[in-house]
């Protein structure tokens, strides 16, 4: 969790309208307009629908017995996405250290109706389907480590600078320059230019 | 300027960080250079399509439960990622299964009175509105925020593709059975069961 002071509000003070609500009341006015954006920054962090409402509310419990501090804040935005940022790297390494039991995909031709449902590897024609431009760059940045993966999504996406994240993630320039070069580099490698030449639409 | 220096810059003319004489000597560099001008075409373009890429929906009622979660003391004392079907309407999309092998059985090694989030990682074929997912846990097996409760049930939406479902479970003591997790859609389920082994050594340690 970082610490509040470097984007605090100089000097401010809490309103005594504000200082005598419930904390309920001040944390959903303060925080209710930032969700959805919390949202998609962990979703493109995670690349999925669950782990990013996951890591949202994660954050939001961690953030409501901080709501008097959070009152201080004279720009939430880029101190929540730290937030969110620092949930998600500390949310992938407790996940690397956690015992996983994966299980593999059912064998063809089992009689369950379940598994007449089109599969994700039924034949060339849904496969080429499935694996449109959409797909294949998420799946190319489901190969970037957190870091790497967060630099893209804040700098390249949200459009945070490099010196913005220098402060907001407490990281040195360097190390987010190297981040991001390797990222884009890694991105290259799995993402040829024929892809996108041929027109397909990203959008969701 | 040469290709490898150009390849050195390339992430600064990408963003704009360059001088203006930099950034002349390498125009007349991609003037001169195709591959680097492929090279440079690829990065951009390869940028224009990820910053593209938009979020699928919040699940409707996400931010009213998230909100209403988080500032509730119980809900931050525990919190599974998802929660008993009485009183879910909604629900956050929880991490699932489908598609697996008929009962398959997997172990996992939990040291005594050490909360462990467990993963179970399972693919569903398509996307599958309110299936209903039921845990069986054996004695001296619990789930977080759960006192004790060996039988429980939810309701919940699945993703095509991989799902996740994380279990923080702790173990009390020795147990011989096995966690079974079901899965019910449309008159279809899925089994699965999973051995818990306790670590002896990690418990000396404690």
């Amino acid at each position: 969790m970082p610490p509040v002071s470097p984007i605090r509000r100089a000097g401010a003070a809490v309103s005594p309208y504000r200082r005598a609500r419930p904390p309920e009341s001040n944390f959903e006015d303060l925080l209710r307009p930032q969700v959805e954006y919390l949202y998609r920054l962990a979703w493109r962090f995670t690349g999925s629908v669950a782990d990013a409402e996951d890591l949202v509310q994660d954050v939001l419990i961690k953030l409501f017995p901080r709501t008097q501090q959070l009152l201080e804040i004279e720009r939430l935005r880029p101190w929540l996405a730290r937030v969110l940022h620092n949930q998600y790297v500390d949310s992938v390494r407790k996940r690397a250290r956690s015992p996983i039991v994966e299980l593999v995909t059912g064998a063809e031709g089992e009689e369950n109706p379940l598994d007449a449902l089109p599969a994700a590897k039924d034949g060339p024609e849904e496969d080429a389907e499935r694996t449109g431009q959409r797909e294949r760059i998420l799946r190319a940045l489901d190969r970037l480590n957190p870091e790497q993966r967060a630099v893209v999504a804040m700098h390249d996406v949200e459009g945070y600078s490099l010196e913005e994240l220098e402060t907001m993630l407490e990281t040195p320039l360097g190390t987010l320059k190297s981040r991001l070069h390797r990222a884009r580099q890694r991105l290259r490698a799995l993402l040829p230019m024929e892809l996108f030449s041929a027109g397909e639409r990203v959008e969701g | 300027m040469d290709c490898s220096e150009f390849a050195l810059r390339l992430d600064d003319l990408l963003d704009g960080r360059l001088h203006a004489l930099e950034r002349k000597s390498i125009e007349e560099h991609l003037a001169r250079c195709s591959d680097c001008r492929q090279r440079h075409e690829h990065a951009v373009a390869l940028l224009e399509n990820v910053r593209k890429l938009t979020p699928p929906a919040l699940h409707p009622g996400f931010i009213d439960h998230a909100l209403s979660r988080a500032t509730r003391p119980t809900a931050r004392a525990a919190r599974p990622k998802w929660r008993p079907v009485p009183g879910m309407a909604l629900g956050v999309a929880l991490g699932v299964f489908l598609a697996t092998r008929q009962d398959p059985v997997q172990a996992v090694v939990l040291t005594i009175d050490r909360p462990e989030t467990v993963r179970l990682m399972f693919n569903s074929a398509k996307p599958l509105k309110a299936a209903t997912l039921s845990l069986a846990l054996p004695e001296n097996v619990e789930l977080v925020g759960y006192g004790g409760r060996r039988e429980l049930s939810w309701q919940t939406d699945l993703r095509e593709g991989g799902n996740l479902m994380q279990l923080p479970l702790v173990v009390r003591g020795a147990t011989k059975e096995e966690l079974v997790a079901s899965l019910s859609h449309g008159g279809s389920s899925r089994t699965f069961r999973l051995k818990i082994e306790i670590d002896n050594a990690g418990r000396s340690g404690m």
